[in-house]
């Protein structure tokens, strides 16, 4: 998995490519920790990820409640795959999907 | 701070190796060079010197020999004549007929008390021989000897006077003394001086020259020259000329090492040029210098190899072997004892090691003892007898737990929640391991407590949901889906936290997605609320509830299991009981899967629908 995250002003664009998955959570987590401050808008650009697991989930369930508290969090080009799993986890219902 | 270049200890060891050689090497080169001017120039002192002497002792011999036999003929012509009796006039008349004769500059008669009493020089009469250094020389010829010669000089009388003198003693008692002055010593001895230093060289390109007081050339190697000299260019002051002394002169452009001693009046004057006093020394310090060379570049070669061999190669060998071990590998041994610090590290790192080992090893025992214990505890939790319910023949029900790890997140439970309704589920925490194991139990006892409670599966989950996100400060969460049944009736209300959809079995023996819109999963965020959905169940349809262990286990190629090869196997036992549509799907999960490890927890329940008037 590779992320490539772009931080302008209030705004932070982090692009996830590849495996969302227990080995690999961890890493965005740690991306979420460090830079979430402060953010207003964080926008996941999911274009190009391949898989998500329920540890993956975790780490974009966690990412919304800070968001929640101080701004919005929207997720971009989500792909059948991925948006199946959102919808089957009910992730769906709390989570801004453009 | 600042980092430091790393660099290799055989580098290092070479820079110092090489500087302190560079030190020795210019120190034995420069003591060589002084050492080798020295013995140049005093090769060059002692060549000049020896040239000097042979010289001087030449027009020694000769001027001596020249004075000797004149003092001689005029001895044996004063036979006839006593010094003590004789009249002045007669002696002074015999002396001035022989002083032209002899063409001498002085004749003096001494009688045999030491005082002159004759002489052509008028003052000189009446001196007493014994009151001078130089004249007092003299008296042993009026002791026995027959004849002495004395080296140009000042003389006694008056100092200013420079003659060199020879006597003889006289048949009657007293002596006869000649003197020559500079130019009649000259004159009688040139033409032996002439060819004193012909041919005469000093090392392969020095000289040696004779100069007169009126620096004249008189003798070089070509013989006579005749020419003046200019004795400042060669270094010589005349008059204070220092024997023995080398000066540096340079003569039309090239320098030489020159000596110079007075004899007889004469200059004598050796050279060398400094060239050729130098030519050896460069040789022999360039030779020095080449095979130095040699010996530093072999020195440092080999010292280096040495170190390569001796510590490097040692060094990269344990390296290898500690980044094998620090890879995981503890089986390593290190075998490096090429010579005692290496043989100790390595027995040390042994050691290190297999204490490591040994830690780990205990630790794994612990560990492994207390999961075995925790699994325990875990699978106990889980109705684990069938079938459970004997007597109830409106349903038959079955399901297993196989986790990746020794405890897992997954489970299922069913119960009673009164006498018509039967309640059960399946769920799946995220994450693995001890954390999942302990939010399992947690989720498994509130939802049973909520559902024995009487709720509806609705209510039981929007409140298991609000207990669970209760101190959840790992952010973990729990998809679950639960049904509730009515055996006497077949209808299942049902809610799906986020769950993966079961699967029914119809009467036509085609299984179906139940594909419902599913609520968030439990203990993700609070407030939320559940749906209740409803179903029918006809007898003898099934349902087949399962965790995503099923359809997501890999095999060695990473391609999933997938919800088609589940699909096809359920239908493939569509008429089975539950506990055969549970083993054959794990056996054909398992048969996919092959070699590859498992990473998740593989769940399910199959359930399967009577009604009390079929059961048998």
């Amino acid at each position: 998995m590779t992320i490539e995250k772009n931080l302008n002003g209030a705004e932070l664009n982090v692009k996830v490519i590849g495996r969302l998955d227990t080995t690999t959570a961890p890493q965005l987590e740690a991306e979420f920790k460090g830079n979430i401050n402060g953010v207003e808008k964080l926008v996941l650009d999911f274009a190009e990820l391949e898989y998500l697991s329920s540890a993956g989930l975790r780490v974009i369930l966690a990412a919304q409640k800070v968001m929640n508290k101080q701004g919005e969090m929207i997720i971009k080009n989500v792909n059948d795959t991925i948006n199946e799993i959102f919808e089957v986890t009910g992730f769906i219902d709390i989570l801004t999907i453009e | 701070m600042k980092a430091k270049k790393q660099t290799s200890i055989s580098y290092n060891f070479l820079k110092w190796l090489l500087f302190l050689m560079l030190i020795a090497f210019i120190a034995t080169t420069m003591f060589l060079w002084m050492f080798q001017t020295r013995i140049a120039n005093n090769n060059a002192d002692n060549l000049l010197r020896l040239n000097i002497t042979d010289v001087k002792a030449d027009i020694k011999d000769a001027t001596n020999d020249h004075m000797l036999e004149i003092v001689r003929n005029i001895s044996a012509e004063l036979d006839d004549i006593d010094a003590d009796t004789a009249s002045e006039e007669e002696m002074s008349a015999r002396i001035a007929e022989m002083l032209t004769r002899y063409d001498v500059t002085e004749i003096d008669i001494i009688n045999s008390k030491g005082i002159i009493v004759a002489c052509n020089i008028e003052s000189f009469v009446g001196f007493d021989m014994a009151s001078g250094e130089q004249s007092k020389e003299f008296l042993v010829l009026l002791d026995g000897e027959k004849e002495m010669v004395q080296e140009f000089q000042a003389q006694s009388y008056d100092s200013s006077i420079e003659r060199k003198y020879a006597g003889a003693s006289l048949t009657n008692g007293g002596l006869v003394q000649i003197g020559y002055d500079y130019a009649h010593l000259q004159a009688s001895v040139d033409h032996e001086v002439v060819s004193l230093t012909r041919n005469r060289h000093v090392g392969n390109n020095g000289r040696v020259l004779i100069v007169d007081q009126d620096k004249n050339i008189v003798s070089n190697v070509k013989g006579v020259d005749r020419k003046k000299l200019d004795l400042e260019a060669f270094g010589i002051k005349p008059g204070s000329v220092q024997t023995g002394q080398r000066v540096t002169a340079n003569v039309e452009g090239i320098e030489f090492y020159c000596m110079a001693e007075m004899a007889e009046g004469y200059y004598i004057i050796s050279a060398i040029p400094v060239k050729e006093v130098t030519i050896t020394r460069n040789m022999v310090v360039i030779m020095a210098v080449a095979v130095e060379m040699l010996i530093f570049i072999a020195l440092t070669l080999l010292v280096y190899l040495l170190i390569k061999k001796q510590i490097v190669v040692s060094v990269n060998r344990i390296n290898h072997s500690l980044s094998e071990i620090t890879n995981g590998n503890l089986d390593v041994t290190m075998d490096v004892r090429n010579n005692l610090e290496f043989d100790s590290l390595s027995n040390d790192i042994n050691a290190t090691v297999d204490t490591l080992k040994r830690y780990i090893k205990d630790a794994e025992e612990r560990i492994d003892a207390e999961l075995a214990f925790a699994k325990a505890i875990q699978h106990s939790a889980l109705p684990s007898v069938f079938p459970p319910y004997p007597n109830r023949k409106e349903f038959e029900i079955f399901a297993t737990m196989h986790t990746a790890k020794e405890v897992g997140g997954d489970f299922y439970d069913f119960y009673f929640v009164d006498e018509d309704n039967f309640a059960f589920l399946i769920a799946d925490v995220s994450g693995k391991g001890i954390p999942a194991a302990m939010f399992m139990m947690q989720s498994k006892t509130i939802i049973k407590s909520c559902a024995e409670s009487g709720m509806s599966v609705e209510e039981v989950f929007t409140v298991a949901n609000e207990k669970l996100c209760e101190g959840n400060d790992a952010g973990m969460f729990v998809t679950a889906w639960m049904g509730i049944l009515n055996v006497k009736t077949g209808k299942v209300l049902f809610a799906n936290a986020g769950h993966n959809p079961p699967l029914v079995k119809h009467a036509d023996g085609t299984y179906e997605y139940l594909k419902t819109r599913a609520g968030f999963v439990l203990a993700g965020m609070e407030g939320v609320r559940y749906r209740k959905n409803e179903l029918e169940l006809a007898p003898g349809d099934a349902i087949y509830l399962y965790t995503d262990g099923v359809t997501e286990a890999t095999d060695l190629n990473t391609e999933l299991y997938g919800e088609d090869r589940l699909h096809i196997v359920l239908e493939k036992y569509k008429d089975a009981a539950p506990q055969v549509i549970c083993d054959e799907v794990k056996k054909d999960v398992d048969a996919f899967v092959g070699e590859a490890p498992q990473f998740d927890d593989i769940t399910m329940l199959a359930l399967k629908y009577y009604r009390k008037e079929d059961a048998q």
